[in-house]
């Protein structure tokens, strides 16, 4: 079972995939769940608190806007998590959930650099590209149980 | 306060355990289920889990060893049709639910824009095959003088 990180990282269809070949896609509502429970956050709806942008400070830098940081704060673990990842690109406006460009320029930078296998594909827009879309995701996952199972 | 704003929710004992976990069912254009034979398969299943009723599909939320057995259940109904996702808020959850608030909530403009190409997707899994793109190439400069020369003669 490897652990794969998804972008956009609150994915139906990407996750869906990996869960069905039995990998664990690394998404976004287990982050928030977590927030969303912790007993220490003293207002519930308030999802990010002032110690998020100085978590976020691991993966940006102090000029980079809080509102990034706070972000990263979040999902930030899920990257350090990822043994893979897979990313949409070309999706259209209003995909994803994160509702900020740098972010997303951000967190797909740090998985690009992060030496792990990528998937990079082009969201489909009619039958034949979502056939190659769900088959590169077949054979990517494949790819990786054949390198886990080697080592 | 405004309505749009979330208000300080009254949470139970369950909404602060970590081991309880949402998650959302969705049943993809063309599925051989309803969302409501798949609420009943749920109940038949006698898990400890609350079921919601949706218009994409349904929610269950419980804690994560009955989620996912109750999963792996109800995939079996119509394995290609059926897909699911992690929820972070509970069922009814005042800071998400549209009862207490106006417009969608949150999520539901990816959900939508993912149910477009969720028949594709099905299709995909229901019959799997190889299938090779066209390349989509910029057109020849000659072609493209020709074209030119053309409208700018009949402009003429």
């Amino acid at each position: 079972m490897v652990k794969i990180a998804i972008y956009p990282p609150n994915s139906l269809i990407l996750a869906d995939l990996l869960e069905r070949k039995g990998h664990t896609p690394l998404v976004l509502q287990k982050q928030i769940r977590q927030k969303i429970k912790d007993p220490e956050i003293d207002s519930p709806p308030m999802n990010i608190t002032e110690e998020d942008p100085i978590k976020g400070l691991k993966y940006a830098a102090i000029e980079v806007p809080s509102g990034v940081r706070g972000r990263m704060a979040i999902i930030g673990p899920l990257i350090d998590e990822a043994e893979a990842a897979i990313l949409v690109d070309g999706a259209p406006y209003g995909f994803g959930c994160i509702g900020c460009a740098r972010t997303n320029e951000l967190s797909i930078f740090l998985l690009r650099n992060k030496g792990i296998p990528v998937l990079e594909l082009t969201y489909p827009t009619n039958q034949d590209e979502t056939y190659v879309m769900v088959n590169e995701i077949n054979e990517f996952v494949d790819s990786l149980e054949e390198t886990a199972g080697e080592e | 306060m405004s309505p749009n704003l979330t208000m300080s929710p009254d949470l139970g004992k369950e909404d602060w355990d970590p081991d309880v976990i949402t998650r959302m069912i969705f049943i993809g254009p063309g599925a051989h289920v309803s969302e409501q034979e798949i609420v009943s398969e749920f109940h038949m299943l006698g898990l400890p889990l609350t079921i919601k009723n949706t218009c994409y599909g349904s929610m269950i939320s419980g804690k994560s060893e009955d989620v996912y057995k109750a999963i792996e259940e109800i995939r079996k109904l119509d394995p290609s049709h059926i897909f699911t996702k992690e929820r972070g808020f509970a069922p009814g959850d005042p800071r998400r639910c549209r009862g207490h608030r106006f417009g969608p909530r949150e999520g539901f403009h990816q959900m939508e824009k993912e149910y477009r190409i969720l028949g594709f997707v099905s299709e995909a899994l229901d019959n799997p095959k190889e299938v090779e793109l066209e390349e989509k190439k910029p057109i020849e400069v000659d072609e493209f003088k020709k074209i030119m020369n053309e409208c700018l003669e009949n402009k003429e």
